[in-house]
């Protein structure tokens, strides 16, 4: 009890990480049972939780190992992918409020997605490429946009050139969807962003993408860290700030990309779940991208369960729950007596 | 421009908050007629505060601020504004705006939608630009002035707004000290033409030159008022800054200048030195 | 020096105005704005009857002009008439509603990217305004709902922002993320119905000036004038929110009460634009915009932006309807794919010193 209350008290900066991450590990890991638990089929509880030791019928397991594992573990990577997309966004940009959904990566790739169903591909055969590229050039675009003429650090206009990114993207993609009704169809649903019909298939197709990106990532963690002080410091250490950007980005775009043509664009994950990081141990980037990787899964995952549970028998959709609790968390931290920078 | 003898501007124990916190709690005050006032007081004194409240930018939690002994917040908004007129300290004025379109828009109060421009709108436009020295300026756009220009077509805006009462936020702060001089001898000339002038000032030296009338003001308190001999003294400095230092007159106007400046609680020597600093200072008053 | 009141025996208007004087009252007329305004109307005639000739039966500009008299012949007549000049009408009301609506957000906020489009006006609107037309909820009409959806987003942000003009930001970014609730619920509204009322309810989602109920389109245009003619008249005050709220207070105007009534015309007018037209939001930013440019950023250009907008909305029904004939790309999407590089544009060039 004593070491609870001293471990709240403490500065966010200075408590052990190990003890963070650990206890929301089991959180995550508790909500991936709830959701291989629960959820749509006629399987109870007990009758999961048997399955889940070789037990149970044949149609218990099929519920369970191939539409609710796949909906589980593609939840935790696009968590994973999403929180630490965001992460690395904001430390580069230095500007809470950079989120790929937000800044128009989403809008890319969903563009992206579109013209390639008009292209003769269906959703579920879809080149993950596609979405990666169009990802990859609206988080460019934006990024440049704004680095243009030194906006990079006022998160309005950041955010304001996304959402400007977002309405043009998103009114491309509806004249191309008047071409084609069916491309129309399939695309309505994903839309809305949704981890619920995934085939494992999918996720092994991004995996190559996600290790590029973790790899990525690793690589910078330091020199981002160094960034935080200022470019001159960077300098100084002898990083480049340029080319590390550019690896972020790249990172970025891979990550968003494969996340948004597995699971649809999902709106502020992004933004919340590096949020929630920070508020648990302080805005080092290092500890900050360590803490996403429960914190991710835990926002995706939980949706999803909510989504499952809310509009029974039917589902809400994903994208539509996060948005629902990110705008909220956007609010917050505009609320805050002063904008915080991550400077 | 009436100066009766009665004062035209006072405050009945208000208490000024921002947010919850206190800054002014049931202060007392009344501004002398037709003279200039200058609040002074080191940094979060509440002086700013005081003015904004005075001025109904900053509403009062309670108490009241009477205007020629009536209520201000009681008077219609546009009645007020043809009684006295403020410049605060940031001021933004529009894009692509000319000295005499900002001067204009001082005259808004004694506007309505069907009585647009009269004979005394011209007037009191073309006073203002011959008052505040800016005749040959008037149709230059404001972006292009000096800070001292700049500064003077804001106090024109408010002359031509034609109001007995004129209220100045640190109306210098960010001028050099030319440009200082030019704005203070501006309002000089504003009051000797009959207007009362309450501004804070930052700059003690400035304030003891310039002002008939002095308002010290500490922890949203007034610690001493009256005139700059009376106010400015080694005592109320100590108490106001936490700073010692000696006084001399300034040989033309007899102000007080403040010199040898140093903080009080540097060591025993300056504070055993005190008393006859004092002493000194007395002598040179 | 001397100070004296200079009195010279004529009265002279300031410079670049007309001055009507009676006994009672004297107008200021700003000529600059006279011409501009005239100027701005005759380009908009000559698109509408531009608009007006082309389709699946295109008519030439005289034959347009006669039928509109009550001339030429009855198929004429009735093509012009009866099928496509409600169609322009409409288009025009929003436009000038749109237009109107975004200036005045844009004095509120002190801040030209704060319209009502991208503070999430238009999407609170649109999401209310599906919920009617796929039966959730009460049973209210569209236009009750879009004003319904369109005022509780507006009051949201304000009491988000601080309920101050003077921090735009926070204002914008409250209004960003209602916005974005906002379109999230329309879809999962729409993912919810069946897929054909879904078709339905696309094209309309997007903004469009197709198939739009008839006996509204002249409820719109009272309401566009009656909008323009109050904010003309308040004009005058409104300009001063170009200052701070200190100078306002000092010049006799309550700041919150200025920043109300702008508000509160600006949500009528987009709740029931977005009601007839679907949440068409950039030309509140692109017609004020144009506004401004031809006004040089001289004071208020109410007027101008009406004309602008409804100019705006006009063409871009206009090319919409031709670009891709046979397939008729909604009038939002038009605006998007124009409005949101002009955005952009706005947010990469060099700011000015002032956002306004």
């Amino acid at each position: 009890m004593h070491f609870a209350t001293s471990f709240w008290q403490r500065a966010p900066s200075q408590r052990p990480l190990v003890v963070c991450f650990c206890l929301v590990s089991v959180l995550t890991i508790g909500c991936a049972l709830l959701s291989l638990l629960i959820g749509a089929g006629a399987v109870d509880i007990t009758e999961s939780w048997s399955t889940l030791w070789g037990q149970g019928n044949e149609e218990a397991h099929f519920v369970i190992m191939e539409l609710r594992l796949p909906r589980t573990l593609v939840g935790l990577v696009v968590g994973i992918a999403l929180g630490i997309s965001g992460a690395l966004m904001q430390a580069v940009a230095r500007n809470p409020l950079a989120e790929p959904g937000l800044l128009g990566v989403s809008a890319g790739a969903s563009f992206a997605v579109a013209a390639a169903l008009i292209l003769g591909a269906s959703a579920a055969t879809l080149a993950m490429g596609v979405a990666q590229l169009g990802a990859l050039a609206g988080c460019f675009f934006v990024m440049i946009a704004a680095r243009l003429q030194g906006q990079f650090k006022d998160p309005v206009r950041l955010v304001l050139a996304g959402a400007a990114l977002t309405s043009l993207l998103t009114a491309l993609t509806s004249i191309l969807l008047m071409y084609d009704q069916r491309a129309a169809d399939e695309i309505r649903f994903w839309v809305t962003g949704s981890v619920a019909g995934r085939h494992l298939s999918n996720l092994v197709t991004v995996l190559p993408y996600f290790a590029i990106a973790a790899a990525i990532t690793l690589y910078v963690s330091k020199p981002l860290a160094s960034m935080a002080l200022g470019e001159k410091v960077a300098l100084g250490l002898g990083h480049n700030p340029r080319t590390i950007r550019y690896l972020v980005m790249l990172a970025v775009a891979l990550f968003a990309g494969s996340a948004t043509a597995i699971a649809g664009p999902i709106m502020f994950v992004g933004l919340v779940v590096p949020f929630a990081a920070r508020a648990l141990v302080g805005p080092d980037i290092r500890r900050t991208m360590i803490m996403c990787l429960p914190i991710g899964p835990l926002m995706i995952i939980g949706a999803d369960i909510l989504t499952r549970m809310i509009a029974q028998p039917a589902e809400m959709p994903l994208g539509v729950l996060t948005a629902m609790v990110g705008a909220p968390v956007l609010m917050l931290i505009v609320r805050a007596k002063r904008l915080p920078t991550l400077a | 421009m009436s100066s009766s003898t009665q004062a035209p501007l006072g405050t009945q124990s208000i208490t000024l908050k921002h947010d919850d916190h206190v800054i002014i709690d049931g202060l007392d005050v009344t501004f002398p007629a037709g003279k200039v006032t200058a609040i002074v007081g080191p940094n979060g004194c509440g002086k700013s505060t005081l003015l904004n409240g005075l001025s109904r930018v900053h509403l009062p939690s309670s108490g009241h601020i009477l205007l020629n002994g009536k209520d201000i917040h009681s008077m219609p908004a546009k009645q007020v504004a043809k009684k006295l007129a403020l410049l605060p300290q940031e001021t933004s004025a529009p894009d692509g705006i000319t000295v005499r379109e900002l001067i204009r828009f001082g005259r808004h109060p004694h506007q309505s939608l069907f009585k647009q421009w009269g004979m005394d709108d011209r007037t009191a436009i073309e006073f203002a630009l011959q008052a505040a020295n800016l005749e040959s300026l008037g149709d230059r756009l404001l972006d292009t002035l000096s800070g001292g220009q700049r500064q003077r077509a804001w106090i024109a805006m408010s002359i031509a707004q034609e109001t007995p009462l004129l209220l100045l936020d640190e109306p210098t702060s960010a001028l050099d000290l030319g440009h200082q001089i030019e704005v203070f001898d501006l309002i000089r000339e504003l009051a000797a033409a009959g207007k009362t002038i309450i501004m804070v000032v930052h700059d003690l030296a400035m304030a003891a030159r310039y002002a008939d009338h002095l308002i010290a003001m500490k922890g949203g308190e007034i610690v001493a008022q009256g005139s700059p001999k009376q106010v400015i003294t080694p005592e109320i400095l100590e108490s106001l800054y936490g700073v010692h230092c000696d006084l001399l007159a300034d040989p033309h106007t007899g102000a007080p200048i403040l010199v040898n400046v140093r903080r009080a609680h540097d060591s025993g020597a300056s504070k055993a030195a005190a008393p006859s600093d004092k002493k000194q200072a007395e002598l040179a008053l | 020096m001397s100070l004296s009141h200079s009195s010279s025996a004529q009265l002279t208007p300031p410079s670049g105005y007309w001055l009507l004087r009676s006994k009672h009252m004297s107008l200021l007329l700003d000529r600059q704005a006279i011409r501009r305004n005239i100027l701005l109307s005759v380009a908009l005639l000559l698109i509408g009857i531009l608009s007006l000739g082309v389709g699946t039966l295109s008519l030439s500009p005289k034959e347009v002009v006669l039928a509109l008299i009550g001339q030429g012949d009855s198929m004429t007549q009735f093509v012009v008439n009866e099928l496509r000049l409600n169609r322009l009408l409409a288009g025009i009301y929003t436009g000038a509603a749109f237009s109107i609506a975004g200036c005045l957000m844009q004095t509120v906020a002190r801040n030209r990217l704060a319209t009502p489009g991208i503070i999430g006006i238009d999407n609170a609107a649109m999401a209310f305004a599906v919920a009617s037309v796929v039966g959730v909820g009460i049973g209210l009409a569209p236009s009750a709902m879009a004003l319904t959806g369109a005022a509780s987003a507006t009051a949201l942000a304000f009491i988000i922002g601080g309920g101050s003009g003077t921090r735009g930001y926070r204002f914008i970014v409250a209004g960003l993320a209602i916005g974005s609730v906002s379109a999230a619920v329309s879809q999962l509204l729409l993912s919810q119905v069946h897929i054909d009322t879904a078709n339905e309810a696309y094209p309309w989602t997007v903004g469009s000036l197709s198939a739009r109920p008839e006996e509204q389109i002249p409820w719109m245009g009272w309401i566009t004038l009656v909008g323009m003619v109050v904010s003309i008249f308040l004009c005058q005050r409104f300009q001063l929110m170009a200052f701070s709220d200190s100078v306002m207070t000092a010049l006799g105007r309550t700041p919150n009460r200025l920043r109300f009534s702008a508000v509160a015309i600006s949500v009528v007018l987009t709740g029931f634009a977005v009601a007839l037209a679907g949440p068409v939001g950039l030309v509140a930013l692109v017609g004020p915009e144009m506004a401004r440019t031809f006004a040089k950023h001289r004071g208020l250009p109410l007027v101008s932006s009406a004309l602008c907008g409804a100019i705006v909305m006009v063409l871009a029904d206009f090319a919409g309807r031709t670009l891709l004939s046979p397939i008729e790309i909604p009038v939002g999407v038009v605006t998007a794919v124009v409005g949101g590089p002009y955005l952009l544009w706005i947010l990469i060039r060099k700011p000015k010193r002032s956002t306004l």
